[in-house]
Parts: structure tokens; sequence; C-alpha cells
């Protein structure tokens, strides 16, 4: 019996799985395995998601974590959808990403943070205070006469050091995140020594995921890929935008906002209304099949508000500035930034953080032949 | 009574246009001298039906032989009252569907087969007289339980509020049983969810306080003499010896009535030693009851010396049984803080559970997972099994416990117990985990079995010639029943009902639901044999066997074949019958190689006419005849729902039906073949280990005789080949005309009856 493990389920991490949104059904898995014979996104060897949902049941936390087929679920849901026992399988493993993106981040307190909705106020506060403290420091609010001009509200150089520095933070969270994962992976999936460079992986990973084909595969919450798909492009089209605008402000000397013939503007306004449909698809979506596919937790819906929260004000900025209502489109634009700085600051801790998680994943597969 | 035969034939649902019923008519007017004959397109309907009222009016007919459909239809509609006589020819499912085409005229063979049928109808009715019923000499209508658990209460509770006086006769100190002994019961209602807490002690109260229940605490039966309407039990306290203890069963060859053992002359005598009376010995003390429920419940299953030594049963402290296990909780809060539950003890080499384990068992692991879980925050349960049973709505209770965390589940097969760092470990192979897996636990709990009362001791300690025992319980694993699918709460003692545990393992909502069954069936038997009828499967037949004793040899046939143990000896030897426990199966009458029993509408010569009645064609005409005894149970049934199908098999066939083939007696085969049958066939229900018998026994005594019978018919010169004996069940009509194609096989192989017309 000496190849036999010793099993020591950890009892706590069975509960937080189960007390928050998305795992409560866990327990009422009976192993039938309908979850992975549905499945278009499993492999055949070990397929998932019925091991993960064993696991979690058993409080096998180090398992789960080392996982790469924990991340290799889109949640199509389509799991959930069949499951004859309402174990919702999509959403539990949505539940085990929540717990492994908490396991992996940087610095650990902000993870348990942003997973609970304890931590809601202060991580809010935050930025505005930061932001608050900018403008009355510079005491800008004094500047604010003549059109509509968001630079006298808060100058770029303020604005620009604390997204570098957000954008620092959350690199090197990541990194540390990325590494403590790749490190599980390669232990719990005995793949550690594969060899050759890990480069062209990245960039069929990459053409995947632009491409959404794994995404594309679900057949019950089919419109969740689409509004993926929107709200992808979306943020792809404005981080575009910001980068050309840089390029601008930094090379040329061109301050927004720019004429309406220039066609960074356009594709400013396509990627905010391809962000915004893609946003409100998602949250229709999830509302339709909720009875089908489950409702998701707070941790999802926290990331989706703030996905909102940046479109919408960012939206109202644009279009407030135009009807020249000033109050207002100063209000709305401080807000835009506690936003964005909130998008970008707890990228790491909250769902944001599937995109690299995710990705890490799809590559790691790729690369060590456990996809095959 | 002075009988006028009328007969009445049908010519509904094709009956009219595929006979000539006219030939059929002159077959009662010509060969029969019947007075009274008529046809009518439908005597089913209110117009037929007062044309034979009319008759019986008018004319004083008062037998009446309807050839019309089969007798399983239309029962109520025939019923022409106690008074009269009344049989039904089956000339629709067993003779016009089942043969000849349909709508094509008529066909010889068809013709000829509704014949015969008719002249055994005639013949049968020319034999049968009015059953009087029988009068029980003495009969009392309260109730005996033994047993003051849940399910005895619960009876007895029934019993009472159905009117009837009841005593619980129960052997430890107080009521309550096992159930009184729970921290926790398994939910009672639906919808099955939760745990609740024990409501034995309200049971308990309202059974103490009931002005029509008895109970006696601290005795057992000593014996019970008697039959239904007049049990006579003598009570003793346990653990003793008494006068009326039964002596143990007389093997053949012993003296009937020595039946008490004697030490042998040399031997120390024991102090306790009572030489106890012979069953024939009356207790003049002895309380009177006129019906018996069994509700004697269960023992945990002990494991024998190194039984379970892998599991670590005897070698660690805190290796138990569940039972031991539901003490602990019981008594307070449960220590450990994680649990193992097994399930199974066979390792990898057998997958079954523990010995007389059960979807109880299952859940009293899920249930005890919960206590762990309750009594500490950080608890585990692990429940390692090989099937998990939770039945029906049960269902709801193993979600309901298995959505608790600290509950973990696994199918697997558990190798080892052994001991580690003040710990234990469980080592687990074949788990849902797909690998083998060891688990560190405080403790181990088996989920042994629950062994019925019965197993150990007759309980019910009968001073009956057959033993004071049931009968074939080792059929059953113990459990004290006589057919656990067909007849509930039936045992193999007429007037004695098993309820809860003691016949199968339940639940105690579904004890409640078992007591109560049973408490009817003891109040349907004291009503039906206060009125002289018998008791299921033969309920309300005022019919039963009497005996010619002047010709009785003793050879004691009927006392040893009788399914339900109806006769004991008298002082002389001779077959003494209780007819209240006597269900009317006729096995004795089959076993008597005499021929003296008979009841007055069945018997050896009516059948033995009907037999002779049927023409047997000259050999040159071609035509065999096969004489087929069915049994009335599923047989007779199956081959009806044949002939609704429209199944079609051999016209060269005759079927009599018999009350099971155990009243088979040897002689009818006999008559067959001397009255120039070609072969006999004997179609009646499964027999062996899974019977299907309504009388327990018959078809497996019937097939023991037709072993014999072919012996016989060898010496003849007669090919054992041509009597046959075929088990069949209520489902498989469709296998008849394949079975009877077989038997005509061998017929053409065996050719004609080479005795026909000597």
């Amino acid at each position: 019996m000496s190849s036999a493990k010793m099993i020591q389920p950890d009892l706590e991490f069975v509960k937080e799985i189960t007390a928050q949104g998305g795992g409560e059904s866990l327990k009422k898995c009976f192993q039938c395995a309908t979850c992975s014979v549905v499945c278009n996104l499993t492999h055949s060897d070990k397929p998932f998601p019925r091991k993960e949902m064993l696991w979690a049941q058993w409080g096998l936390k180090d398992r789960l974590m080392g996982d790469p087929d924990v991340w290799l679920c889109h949640q199509c849901s389509d799991c959930t959808a069949y499951c004859p026992r309402g174990a919702k399988p999509g959403e539990v493993l949505g539940a085990v990403r929540r717990m492994s993106i908490k396991a992996n981040s940087w610095p650990g307190f902000l993870g348990g943070l942003v997973g609970s909705p304890a931590g809601l106020l202060p991580l809010f506060l935050l930025p505005v205070f930061i932001f608050g403290a900018i403008i009355m420091g510079l005491g800008r609010l004094d500047h604010l006469h003549g059109p509509i001009v968001y630079e006298k509200l808060m100058p770029i150089p303020a604005v620009d050091t604390v997204f570098i520095l957000t954008a620092l933070f959350a690199c090197l969270s990541f990194f540390l995140g990325v590494t403590k994962l790749w490190k599980a992976m390669s232990d719990s999936t005995g793949r550690a020594g594969a060899q050759g460079s890990v480069v062209p992986a990245i960039i069929e990973t990459i053409k995947e995921i632009i491409a959404h084909k794994r995404f594309d595969k679900c057949d019950v919450a089919k419109g969740r890929a689409s509004a993926h798909k929107f709200v992808f492009w979306g943020f792809a089209g404005l981080a575009v935008v910001t980068t050309v605008a840089i390029i601008y402000l930094y090379g040329f000397h061109w301050e927004s906002p720019y004429d309406m013939k220039n066609p960074v503007k356009w594709l400013a306004f396509v990627s905010m209304l391809s962000l915004l449909y893609g946003i409100f698809s998602v949250i229709a979506n999830r509302n339709a099949n909720a009875g089908k596919a489950g409702k998701g937790g707070y941790f999802d819906w926290l990331f989706i508000y703030i996905i909102v929260g940046v479109a919408l004000t960012g939206t109202l900025s644009w279009g407030i500035r135009l009807l020249d209502i000033a109050p207002l489109a100063y209000t709305i634009y401080f807000f835009h930034l506690v936003f964005i700085f909130c998008l970008f600051a707890y990228a790491p801790f909250s769902k944001m953080a599937h995109m690299v998680y995710r990705t890490t994943a799809m590559v790691f597969a790729r690369h060590t032949g456990f996809d095959k | 009574m002075e009988k006028k035969i009328g007969v009445y034939i049908c010519e509904g649902c094709g009956i009219g246009s595929s006979l000539d019923i006219e030939k059929l008519k002159g077959v009662a007017t010509k060969e029969f001298k019947v007075p009274v004959v008529k046809t009518h397109a439908a005597f089913c309907g209110a117009e037929g039906v007062e044309v034979i009222k009319g008759d019986m009016q008018a004319e004083g007919v008062n037998t009446v032989v309807v050839a019309a459909c089969s007798h399983r239809q239309f029962h109520d509609v025939f019923n022409f009252g106690a008074d009269n006589i009344c049989e039904r020819v089956n000339l629709r499912e067993q003779v016009i569907w089942s043969h000849g085409g349909e709508g094509e005229g008529v066909d010889e063979d068809t013709q000829m087969l509704a014949a015969d049928y008719m002249r055994m109808g005639i013949v049968k009715v020319q034999k049968t007289a009015l059953p009087t019923p029988y009068e029980p000499e003495a009969f009392v209508r309260n109730i005996m339980v033994i047993g003051g658990g849940l399910s005895g209460m619960t009876a007895a509770l029934e019993v009472a509020e159905t009117g009837y006086d009841v005593t619980i006769v129960e052997r430890s100190g107080e009521l309550g049983g096992y159930a009184k002994k729970l921290r926790k019961q398994l939910p009672m209602a639906s919808p099955f969810t939760t745990l609740e807490d024990p409501t034995i002690q309200g049971l308990v109260n309202k059974v103490s306080s009931h002005a029509r229940i008895k109970v006696k605490t601290g005795v057992e039966i000593a014996r019970i003499s008697g039959a239904p309407g007049q049990f006579r039990v003598s009570f003793k306290t346990p653990g003793t010896k008494s006068e009326w203890d039964v002596p143990p069963k007389v093997k053949e060859g012993e003296e009937a009535t020595v039946a008490c053992p004697t030490p042998a002359p040399d031997a120390e005598p024991a102090a306790d030693q009572v030489s106890c009376s012979d069953i024939l010995t009356i207790d003049p003390n002895a309380e009177i009851f006129g019906a018996i429920v069994v509700a004697a419940g269960w023992r945990p299953y002990e494991p024998k010396e190194g039984e379970f030594d892998h599991l670590g049963f005897g070698k660690f402290k805190n290796v138990v049984t569940n039972v031991q296990f539901e003490e602990m909780a019981a008594k307070g809060k449960i220590g450990a803080k994680s649990v193992a539950f097994i399930q199974s003890p066979g390792a990898n080499e057998d997958d079954s559970d523990f010995p007389y384990c059960s979807s109880v068992t299952s859940m009293v692991s899920l249930k005890q997972a919960q206590y762990v879980t309750q009594d500490n925050s950080d608890g585990k349960a692990y429940v390692i099994y090989s099937h998990m049973r939770t039945p029906g709505l049960y269902e709801n209770f193993y979600k309901a416990q298995q959505n608790n965390p600290g509950v973990f589940l696994t199918k697997g097969a558990v190798t080892g117990v052994s001991e580690s760092g003040g710990g234990l470990v469980v080592d687990v192979e074949n788990t849902i985990l797909g690998e083998p897996v060891r688990i560190p636990v405080d403790m181990v709990v088996l989920s042994t079995g629950m062994v019925p009362a019965t197993q150990f001791e007759p309980i019910i300690n009968l001073a009956y010639r057959q033993g004071p025992e049931f009968k074939d319980l080792e059929l059953f694993g113990g459990y004290c029943d006589s057919n656990f699918i067909c007849f509930p709460y039936e045992t193999r003692r007429t007037g004695v009902y098993a309820a809860g545990c003691v016949r199968q393992t339940m639940t105690m909502a579904e004890c409640v639901e078992d007591a109560t069954g049973a408490a009817l069936k003891a109040i349907q038997c004291l009503e039906s044999t206060n009125r002289g009828q018998a008791v299921h499967p033969r309920s309300g037949d005022t019919s039963y066997p009497d005996f010619y004793f002047q010709r009785c040899t003793q050879c004691k046939r009927c006392t040893e074949e009788c399914p339900f143990g109806a006769l004991d000896d008298d002082e002389r030897g001779t077959p003494k019958p209780n007819i209240a426990r006597c269900r009317r199966c006729g096995t004795c009458m089959g076993a008597c190689p005499e021929r003296i029993i008979s009841f007055k509408n069945y018997n050896i010569d009516m059948i033995g006419s009907m037999i002779k009645s049927i023409e047997v064609p000259e050999e040159d005409e071609g035509k065999y005849r096969i004489i087929c005894l069915v049994c009335e149970n599923d047989a007779y049934p199956a081959i009806d729902m044949a002939g609704v199908k429209k199944l079609k098999y051999s016209a060269d066939i005759r079927f009599i039906q018999v009350r099971c083939l155990g009243s088979v007696n040897m002689v009818w085969v006999a008559d067959a073949f001397s009255s120039g049958f070609d072969g006999v066939l004997i179609i009646g229900c499964k027999y062996g280990d899974d019977y299907q018998c309504h009388f327990a026994k018959g078809s497996e005594l019937a097939s023991r005789r037709m072993d014999n019978v072919g012996e016989t018919l060898k010496r003849l010169a007669l090919e054992k080949e041509r009597v046959k004996q075929i088990q069949l069940s209520i489902d498989e009509y469709d296998k008849i005309p394949d079975e009877i194609g077989k038997f005509m096989e061998v017929m053409e192989s065996v050719g004609f009856n080479p005795m026909k017309g000597f």
C-alpha cells in the first residue's frame, strides 16, 4: 500500500467554495460523469470537470490549485445545463478559479479583500482618496472655467504617474502569480521538464484567444462567446486608442480632444460601442441563462460591474462634455478614473485575472502537451 | 340437494359463428339429458342474465352451466348465490380465440374441443356438492402481538383502534424496542430530508393508556397451540424452563407422542431441568387469542471471532459497529473528529455489504455521519461503500446528507484498517478518486447488519406436528415470511402474520406501514375464520378437506406435506386436521395414496370423472389427446391471456383447472392413460429457491410426485416423456404455444398411447 497517498481533505476549502456564490451546489455531485461527456472543451484523457468536482468535494486543494483543467474550462455551462443533480459543475469550477486567483495573488491580503463583499467599500474608496488628494493638493477645482477640458481637473502627468505605477504593480503581482501557478501545474502534472522554447506555444495560444476558438465550441450559452468577443474587441480597440494617444501626446504634442474627422476618434467610438454592447449582453445572457447555467456569485458580478462602470462613465464623459454641462461632466470623469483604477489595480485579484491565468494554463497545456 | 341442471350457451364474442351451436347443444341434451339448454347472443347482458334467472325461478334450475367466456370474467354477473351451483365452460379464451381461423367457419378440431369442455363442465356440476362452512368450536376475537417495539406497538394500536382487544407481549422490561435507543431517527414523512428527534415515547404513552391494549412485559412465549380463533398461548419468564416449552419436532420413525427429550438415566439431572409436555397436552392456564402478529424485530449482527480482523474489529478500541456507535451518540458528544463508515467488508474480492445489510444500514451511516459533523465543527465523516441504497423518496435523504461539507462519500473497497501514531488509517482501493488512498481517522464504524429475530429462535414456539418454528426460513435468510413479493405479512402458519424487521429490514417509516398491513391481515383472518372461510389466497372459500379416516393407513404424508402445518397427530397417531389452519390448497388430497381426502366441490372422483368424460378418438383418426392439469393461480390466467392475445396452439389438448399442483393426485395421471390419453401435462408456478407457488410448496411437491409417476409409467412400458411439468409465471403467456408445441413434438416421436381402446 506504499503507493497509496494519504488523503487529508481541507474542510475549510470545501466550506469556502460552498459558502460563496457559485459553489453552493458542489456537494450535490454524485459522479455520474455527464458533465465530462457533454463538455466540448475537455480532452479525452482524464477529462474535466468530473474529477475537479470530486476533488473539490473532498477538499483536495493542492490538486485543484495545480490543475490546468480548472483554467482550460471556459464555463460554457453545458455541464451545468445537463447535470442531472443540479450540481452546476460550471459554476463550481468558477468558484474554484476564484480560489485559484486568491491562492496565487500577491500580496495575499488583497486577494481576500477583492473576493469578499466586506472589501468593496475600502477598495472603492482607495482611488477616490488618491485622485481626490491630487485634485485638492493641486487646487484644480479653481481651474474649471471655460470649455470642458478634462486636463483642467486632472493634469495628464498626474494621471500617467498614477496609472503607470498601478500598471507596474499589477504586472509584478501577475508575474509572481503566474510563476506560482506554473510551478503548481508542473508539480502536479509532473510535466515540469518540457523542453524547448515556450514562445511558439504563446503565439499559438494568443491566436487561439483572438479567434475565440475554444469559446465558440460552447453549446448551451452560445451567446456568451459572442458577448465576450464584443467586450474583448472593445478593450483591444481602446488599448490601441490609448497607445496612439500616448504617441500623439509625447511624440507630436497633439492634445485631446481630437477632431471628429480623426480616425482615432472613430476607433474610440466604435470600441466604446462594442464594449457597451458586449458587457450588457454579458449581463443579459447571464440573466437569461441563470436557470440552466447558474447566475454566478459576487466575484463574477463585481468584475462585470467594474467594466460597466468603466464603459458607462467613459461614454458619459464624452457625451456630457459635448452637451457642455461642466459640473456633471467633471464628476463623471472623476469616477471614470476611479473605475479604471479599480480595473487595473485589482486585475490580479479580481476576475480580470482570468485573462492572465487562463492564458498561462493554455500556454502550459500547449507547451507540455498536457492538452493532447 | 336435488340438482336441476341448466346449460346456457352464449353466442357472443364470435362463439356463435365459430362453433356449430346446435351440435354443441346436442352434447348436453343427447349425451347428458340436460332438461334446460338455451342459447343467447350475450348471456352477460341484463337480458341474458334474466333468461337464466327466469329459468331458476320458473323451471327450478339450481345448477347452472354457462358456456361462454372464462370464469375469470363476469364472476359477479354469473353469481347466483351460495345456494346454487354455477360452473363456467370456457368456450371463448380457451376454445375459439386460441384455435381455428377467425371467421373461417367451423373447424372440426375446435368443435371437438368445445364439446369436450361441455362434457367436463356438466360432469363437474354433477359431481359438485354445495360446501357448508366449517364452524369453529370456540372462537375469540382478540389479537396477540409479539414484540413491543415500533412495529409491535403500531400493529397493536391499529388493531385496537379498529375495535379489537389486543395484548402486546414484550420480552424485555419495557416497551419501545430499539427505537428508544436512538439519538436521532431517520425521517418519517415527506420530504424525508432531515433527521428527527425520537418519537417513540409518544407511541409508548398512547399504547400504555389505550383501553383496548394490554401490555405484558418481561414475559416470553413457551408455546402456542390451537388454530386461528383459538390459539392457546402459554407464557413464561424469559430464560427459564417451563413445563409448557415445546418439544422439538418428532423425527421420522420416532414415536409421535413421546416428544420430550428425557435425560440419559446416568446423567445428573440439571438443576433447572423441567420435563416438558407433549404437543397434544392442553395447558389449562393458557391465554386464548384469535390471531397473532409477530413483530419480534431484529438483533445486531454479532461478528464472529476474527471475522473482520482485517478491519481491526476486536483489535483496535476505536473500531466499533454501527449499533455501538449509536449507543455512544445517544449518550453524548462524539469525540472523534474524523470517522470512517465502512459498508462492505470484502476488500477487493467481494463487493457484498456486511451480512444482513440493506438500505437501512446505508441510511444509518448517512445519519451517523451527521452526528460527527454536528458534534465537531471541523468533523469529517467518510462513508465508503460498495452500494449506497436510498430507495424511493429516501433519495431526498441521501441528497440532504450529501450536501453536508463534512461528509465525504466514495465507492471503494476497504482493504485494511491499521493503527498509526495513535490514530487509525483506512486503506481504500478502487475509489472514485481513481487511485488507492489512505485515510487517517480517529474512529472506524462497521455498518453491520440487522438480523431477524427468527434467525436465532422460533419465537412462536408452536406446538405443531411440523415443529415449533416457521418453515424454510433459510430461503429468506431467516426472515419470517412466505413470499416477500406477492403476499407480504403472510407466513407459512395460518393466523400468524409478520410485521417489521422480522420479515424484512426496513426503516421506521416503513415499519409503521408494515405493521398496519399486518394488523389488517390478522383482523381479516379472524373475520374469515369466524365464518368458516379460508384466508389468502383462497379467501372466502367455504369448502374444506374431509377425511374418511376408516381407510387411513397413518402414512402421515398429509401431515408432513401440508405447507401450512394444518395437521397434527392424535393420540393414536392418526392425522388430526385443524381446519382453521387450512388454506384449502388440496395438497393433502394430492398426497393421499388412499384417496380418502376430498372437498365437497373438489375431489378425486370429480376430476377423474371429468377426464373420463372426454371423448378420445380412435388411433386411426390420427388425433392425439393430451390432458393438462393447470394451476388456478398463475397458469390458468396465463392461458386465458394467451387466448386474449389470440395465440394459437394445438386443439388436441384439454385443460382442467386445479387449485394447486400440490392437489394433483397421481391417480388422475393413471386414469388418463388408462382412458387412452397420449400424454399428461401439468402447468403450475415456479418452484425452488425463488418459488412463486401461492401455497409455497405445491408445485415442488408435484414435481417430486411426477418423478415417481415417471418410474411407474416405465414399468407399464409407457414412455416417461408422456408426462411433463411446466413451470410458468403469470406473465409468460407468450410461452404457451411454444411449450405446447414442444410437447406435441414429443407426442409425434413417441406415438399414440398403446393402451388406447383397452
